[in-house]
């Protein structure tokens, strides 16, 4: 038997997928498939570890369509984490330029949502919403791996 | 018109040619050059042909040289030959006369190279030694002044006397291997030297076999006799370096395909080896070299010594194959040599001649310099991409079906072939196949350092497009390479003809190059031209299925390139030709010897700080380095010693010639 039929015998090997939150219409066009590229505006690293679990065997988001790519420009979407501090308000907005219409921008944990504990800092430039235009925000400190999940899934519908 | 009669036109235009050019009003000089040189060409194209078909019938013509005559006869080794310089010098006096009005050529520059080419075409009809030494000294004497054209320059009256000495070296060991086979021939001419051949003795044969592979591998820029061609061959201008590289060098294959060959074969086993490992260790150093060089010009003269290695892989292959009796392995691998003579010839004109629109727009040949080009010269740009896709030896290139060829005839050796051949087949199939790769480094990095991405300079960002004549010399050159790449059953029959005149490969169906290229014994075969078709629909099919797929594709924006966030992109963030070649530089660092200095300097208050860094790597020539500077030593050493004797006085001067005279009395009792 070839490797083929043995796949194909097999089928998929995997824990049941939750339940499929309600799809929002954010950007009917990007249903399916989803290529984020991350942002770290100024985060603590903390959602940044969540996320790398979104994509690590356990909870596999890349079943769900999503992808994390390495350009902006391969992309249809940002995911950004942290306060937007001075130094990254830039690059950001350069990113946000750089990525192709339709676009979907997603603010991930609550420094990204409303500057968090750094509200007011000394290098804060302000929330995601205050840079660029946010599609999505994902609550939390930091925010799980499901909740992240969700989200995305609300985006592609699988 | 009878070969003969073109052999005589050729003669006489390459001499009119040159009194022409020489006494020719200053304005019109360079078209003129141009014009005798593409028609001196087209006769020879022509003249190779006839050759081809009907052989030119042995002829002597006593009065043209004293004593010896001139004995010309041709077959269809010597036709190949022809056709090929004859191309050549087609596409190069097409090209020549937009050349030489950005750069100035002198009128004996521009007058020697019809001299030049008739002796190149005429060099394969020579059919006694004298003939063949006096076409070959024209040759090398018509080249030397053209690779001093801009003798103006340092660099290039370093690279003449190199190639001057080099060259008449060659030419010496050379003379000694004629001469020493004539004498135990008793007879000049090459139709009597075949026939005695086999009466040599062993050691005469193998000594002749070593002095001519030492005279002609100077000429085809092999191992250790490579680096005059680096040198000489960047320094000339481009059409010139075009003829040197695409026709001259091929010249050395000639006298070994004629000389070991044809006349001296079928020789030993050991012969055979010898061109392979001296074929393959050229071909990897030289590619190797190529892979590193940053000047445009030097690294297609590497690459030239890359595939005349090559050539001689080829070669050596089939006389150790048919040595071995396997018949049909030693035509295929004598099929590649030829056919990549030929291969080579077209892809390394369009090289030179697209390297030269270059130079002449831009007057730079520092590929750390150039980029860009593809805006500014779109037409020079496809052309060289078209000789640097035959040159990496991949499919739809003019180089692909023979280095195919080659890898067929060296992995198809018989299991009980013997020791020596399943020892060298595969290093020599390893060589092959690490040339090939190191090639598409090295020519990657021409073309994409050289011609795509920014400019690096300003030259490079104001260089305008070549002008209309040298984009349809080059444009020949680029017909060629097409031509050879999809359709070489063109040159079918020719090879057929001069395989079954070769003793190595006679008397066995060679290959067929039809649209479906058959190996006769060997399970192996290829169609350049289904493959071409192939490749063209699936682009057609991609180009469609995208166009259809992204009909609602939103209108394009203009963008900011991206920089990863950063501030706005420079030229100087770009691979340059160092860098590109740094890893390569790195792996092969016992071989090339790169001497790299990184130069520190700290700021006064702290050492945490740079002041400034300095980097600096030049890539030597490690053979030259280590080879050539012990015997140089060495010779100027000696030269000391024998200074003594020059005391400036007349006496002693005349008793040395009593001495000398006595000694060759003596000697020729």
């Amino acid at each position: 038997m070839g490797m083929l039929g043995r796949i194909r015998r097999g089928g998929r090997a995997a824990e049941p997928a939750p339940e499929l939150p309600t799809r929002l219409d954010i950007a009917p066009a990007l249903r399916g498939s989803l290529a984020l590229r991350h942002v770290d505006a100024g985060s603590c690293n903390g959602c940044e570890i969540e996320i790398s679990q979104c994509f690590s065997s356990v909870y596999d988001a890349e079943r769900y369509g999503v992808r994390l790519v390495a350009s902006p420009r391969h992309a249809d979407g940002l995911l950004v984490t942290g306060v937007v501090t001075r130094n990254m308000s830039a690059a950001l907005l350069a990113t946000y330029e750089a990525t192709p219409d339709p676009k979907v921008v997603i603010a991930i944990g609550d420094c990204a949502r409303d500057c968090g504990m750094f509200a007011g800092g000394p290098g804060v430039e302000g929330a995601v919403h205050d840079v660029v235009p946010v599609d999505l925000e994902v609550p939390g400190c930091p925010p799980t791996p499901e909740q992240i999940i969700k989200a995305l899934r609300q985006i592609t519908g699988r | 018109m009878s070969a003969a009669a073109l052999t005589a036109v050729v003669a006489v235009g390459g001499v009119v040619a040159c009194l022409a050019v020489l006494l020719a009003p200053a304005r019109g000089r360079h078209v003129l050059a141009g014009a005798l040189t593409a028609a001196l060409g087209g006769i020879g194209v022509a003249l190779g042909a006839t050759v081809i078909t009907s052989g030119l019938a042995p002829a002597h013509l006593g009065w043209l040289i004293p004593l010896a005559g001139v004995t010309v006869a041709g077959d269809a080794t010597s036709g190949l030959f022809i056709v090929v310089t004859g191309a050549v010098a087609v596409a190069v006096g097409v090209y020549s006369p937009g050349y030489t009005r950005h750069a100035r050529q002198s009128r004996a520059s521009l007058a020697t190279v019809p001299v030049f080419v008739a002796a190149m075409l005429l060099l394969p009809l020579a059919a006694s030694v004298t003939t063949f030494l006096a076409a070959w000294e024209l040759m090398a004497l018509t080249s030397l002044v053209l690779v001093l054209t801009d003798h103006r320059r340092p660099e290039t009256r370093q690279a003449g006397l190199t190639y001057a000495v080099m060259t008449q070296l060659g030419f010496l060991a050379l003379v000694l291997a004629l001469a020493t086979f004539a004498a135990g021939a008793h007879t000049e001419s090459f139709a009597g030297m075949q026939r005695a051949a086999s009466t040599l003795s062993p050691g005469l044969r193998a000594a002749v076999f070593l002095l001519s592979l030492v005279g002609f591998g100077s000429k085809a820029g092999l191992l250790p006799l490579h680096a005059w061609l680096a040198r000489a061959h960047p320094e000339a201008p481009s059409p010139v370096s075009a003829l040197l590289s695409a026709a001259m060098v091929n010249m050395g294959i000639y006298g070994m395909l004629r000389v070991d060959v044809a006349l001296l074969g079928p020789g030993p086993r050991w012969w055979g080896l010898v061109l392979v490992l001296v074929g393959a260790a050229t071909a990897v150093y030289a590619v190797l070299q190529a892979s590193v060089a940053n000047d445009l010009k030097r690294l297609l003269a590497f690459s030239t010594s890359e595939n005349m290695g090559l050539i001689t892989v080829g070669l050596g292959a089939a006389l150790l194959l048919s040595a071995a009796h396997n018949r049909f392995a030693a035509q295929v691998a004598m099929t590649a040599a030829l056919l990549h003579v030929a291969n080579h010839a077209a892809f390394k004109t369009l090289g030179f001649l697209a390297a030269g629109s270059v130079v002449a727009s831009t007057g730079v040949r520092d590929l750390d310099r150039l980029g860009g080009l593809a805006r500014r010269m779109p037409a020079t740009t496809v052309l060289f991409g078209v000789a640097a896709l035959g040159a990496s030896a991949l499919p739809l290139g003019a180089g692909f079906v023979s280095e195919w060829l080659l890898l067929q005839g060296l992995i198809h050796t018989l299991p009980a072939s013997g020791v020596m051949l399943a020892l060298a087949m595969p290093l020599a199939v390893g060589a092959v196949a690490l040339t090939a790769g190191l090639g598409v480094a090295a020519m990657v990095k021409a073309f994409g350092v050289g011609f795509l991405a920014r400019p690096r300079s300003d030259e490079a960002a104001n260089a305008p497009e070549a002008g209309a004549s040298m984009l349809a010399g080059a444009s020949i050159a680029a017909l060629a390479c097409a031509v050879l790449a999809v359709a070489p059953a063109i040159l079918s029959r020719t090879l057929t003809h001069v395989l079954t005149a070769l003793p190595a490969t006679s008397g066995q169906q060679p290959p067929r190059l039809g649209v479906l290229l058959r190996l006769p014994g060997i399970a192996g075969s290829l169609s350049p031209a289904l493959l071409a078709l192939a490749l063209a629909g699936a682009v057609l099919v991609t180009v469609v299925v995208a166009g259809w797929g992204s009909r609602r594709r939103p209108a394009p924006r203009p963008a900011v390139l991206w920089g990863c966030g950063g501030p706005a992109l420079t030229p100087r963030m770009q691979y340059t030709s160092s860098s590109f070649a740094e890893p390569l530089q790195r792996v092969f660092d016992d071989l090339l010897r790169p001497d790299t200095d990184v130069d520190v300097s700290h700021l006064s208050e702290s050492r945490y700080l740079l002041a400034k860094v300095s980097y600096r790597s030049v890539i030597v020539d490690a053979i030259e380095q280590r080879v050539y500077r012990p015997v140089l030593r060495a010779i100027a050493a000696v030269a000391d010693v024998v200074r003594r004797g020059h005391t400036g006085s007349i006496h002693v001067y005349l008793a040395y010639g009593a001495l000398g005279l006595l000694i060759v009395l003596m000697v020729a009792q």
